[in-house]
């Protein structure tokens, strides 16, 4: 905690313009300027200085959050109605209560369900997004394919995945494949459109120069063109997991035995509100940590981001 | 000042090679809409030469340039560069542009190895590994960027990029270097610096350089010749000789003789 406070004023100056700044830092256009310890010095303290400021970012992100707990704590004291708005502490408690006890009695305990809807999200997800991502690249590199599935993805797109709940039941009963098929729905437009957007906004020239490197035409699409379009489909690939979990729950409260979503539902049933409660933070962590890799992902993939 | 950088190994030195443009033709047609882009060019550009393509915008010098590359097609007429015909882009004919295009997900080291690596795995180069790294030094240290070998591309100055994407190109050793208006959205100051650093490069690497570029003081400072171009349909004005003492550098563009050049080429733009 104390580091923040050790890194006044660079840290700031390093986040109003990075380019400006890093040439500021990094020193002279001289050819022989600058002699070779201090620059290797200055690109090292760049870095450590937006890693600084990264980290301070984060706990002001963390401050925030403990404030909205402050804020509920306080409402629920003053309201003293469990029922309705049981307390942080109460919450807690039931969530520690519940996490490997059955609820109800011949019910599953919750991290069962949260498995449960983990999993669904998971093969959801991966299928969705091969699907998606060949999609995106087949139309990005035929005109025929692009016209020819562009509108079957437009008519889809808009289409909340929630509306297709009635129709999976029908075809597929209430098991785990009509949850799947629903994020895979879900999912594969988002993904093709922004796959498609990706690659398409990799320079002509980007191309141009690998080939002229000697880079076979595969070798471009690799690791040019698709290596490019990384971040924007890793970007995509954070939307489309926000989306899935705004499925599966859905489809879970509706028609299932098991899940985050069942166990709210069943929890709210019964008036058991810390446990509604409970399965809401439950699902905001989990999805919280999965978009909290990929974004390390994207910044793995997508150097100028880190900062 | 602190002492040059000095490089880990003697700089390959490449051969350049005599380029033919013989009269090449380029129509684009969009929906029963024919532009002619360039049309009857003729060029010779002997090995080891600058020549600097000059023209106003749209007046078809970057098509030229990529008829030359190999990345476009010409309806007419044939490029030979080294007495072999082009025929798709070749490692042989390396391409600088505007923006540096360098991979930002590389650092600066392995932007320059991007090329001797693409090329191993299509078989075409079989330099291993601590060859192609003691290469990367070397060719780190003259372009001045020894410190930056490990710094990503955002991490660069506008300067540092270029010289980076220069060193990208040099490794593979082309006989012909194709620079589309590289410093055209360069500060001036940077601009001078680069102009400095290409001569030097250009001198100790001897490889045949055409150089696109809209600006008059650029072609008389680097070009051995100043092909200008124009008209309708576009093609190739005149070529000037530029008759300036080698070794030339940015401070030298005040000088009579420069100012005579510049005037020799605004009226052949404007005759």
């Amino acid at each position: 905690m104390t580091a923040w406070r050790s890194l006044p004023t660079l840290g700031d100056s390093l986040l109003v313009d990075d380019t400006k700044t890093a040439v500021a830092l990094l020193g002279a256009e001289d050819l022989d300027g600058l002699d070779e310890r201090d620059a290797r010095d200055d690109l090292a303290a760049y870095r450590r200085a937006r890693r600084r400021a990264r980290t301070r970012r984060l706990g002001t992100g963390v401050a925030g959050l403990i404030g909205l707990a402050v804020v509920w704590q306080i409402a629920a004291t003053l309201l003293r109605d469990p029922v309705f708005l049981p307390s942080v502490t109460q919450t807690a408690s039931t969530f520690l209560h519940y996490i490997d006890r059955p609820y109800p009695a011949q019910g599953s305990p919750l991290w069962y369900d949260a498995l449960a809807s983990l999993r669904r999200i998971l093969i959801g997800f991966t299928i969705g997004v091969a699907a998606g991502v060949t999609l995106g690249s087949a139309m990005s590199s035929s005109r025929v394919v692009r016209h020819l599935i562009d509108p079957v993805i437009e008519v889809l797109r808009p289409l909340p995945p929630l509306a297709f709940i009635p129709l999976f039941i029908i075809w597929f009963g209430i098991g785990e494949l009509p949850k799947d098929v629903l994020i895979v729905i879900g999912i594969t437009p988002i993904m093709a459109v922004t796959s498609v957007a990706a690659l398409d906004e990799v320079p002509e020239d980007l191309r141009l120069c690998a080939r002229t490197l000697g880079a076979s035409r595969l070798y471009t699409l690799l690791h040019v063109q698709l290596r490019s379009a990384l971040p924007g489909i890793l970007t995509g690939m954070r939307i489309s997991m926000a989306g899935a979990w705004t499925s599966i729950v859905a489809a879970e409260l509706i028609a299932a035995t098991s899940g985050l979503g069942y166990l709210i539902q069943q929890a709210g049933d019964y008036l058991n509100t810390a446990l509604v409660l409970s399965g809401i933070i439950c699902v905001a962590v989990i999805a919280l940590t999965l978009d909290a890799c990929l974004r390390g992902l994207l910044l793995l993939a997508d150097p100028g981001r880190r900062g | 000042m602190a002492a040059p950088v000095k490089p880990v190994a003697a700089p390959v030195k490449t051969q350049g090679a005599d380029v033919v443009i013989d009269s090449v033709g380029k129509t684009f047609r969009r929906g029963g809409r024919r532009t002619v882009a360039l049309a009857g060019i003729n060029l010779e550009v002997r090995a080891g030469e600058l020549v600097c393509v000059l023209g106003p915008s749209g007046c078809g010098k970057s098509t030229l340039l990529r008829i030359v590359a190999g990345a476009l097609d010409s309806d007419e007429g044939t490029v030979t560069v080294g007495g072999r015909p082009v025929h798709g882009p070749s490692p042989d004919r390396g391409m600088l542009f505007q923006t540096p295009m360098l991979f930002p997900w590389l650092t600066t080291r392995k932007n320059i190895l991007f090329g001797p690596k693409a090329q191993r795995s299509a078989g075409l180069n079989e330099r291993d590994d601590p060859e192609l790294d003691a290469e990367a030094d070397a060719i780190l240290g003259t372009v001045g960027l020894a410190k930056f070998g490990d710094a990503f591309p955002h991490e660069l100055s506008g300067g540092m990029r270029h010289r980076a994407a220069f060193a990208r190109a040099i490794i593979t050793r082309p006989s012909l270097l194709l620079m589309d208006e590289p410093f055209g959205a360069l500060d001036a100051i940077t601009r001078l610096r680069m102009h400095d650093f290409l001569l030097s490069m250009w001198d100790q690497y001897r490889t045949t350089i055409i150089f696109v570029t809209h600006d008059i003081e650029e072609a008389v400072l680097l070009g051995d010749r100043v092909a200008v171009m124009g008209g309708r349909p576009p093609g190739i004005q005149e070529v000037i000789d530029i008759p300036l003492d080698r070794p030339r550098h940015a401070v030298d563009a005040d000088t009579e003789a420069f100012l005579t050049a510049k005037r020799r080429i605004r009226a052949s733009l404007h005759p």
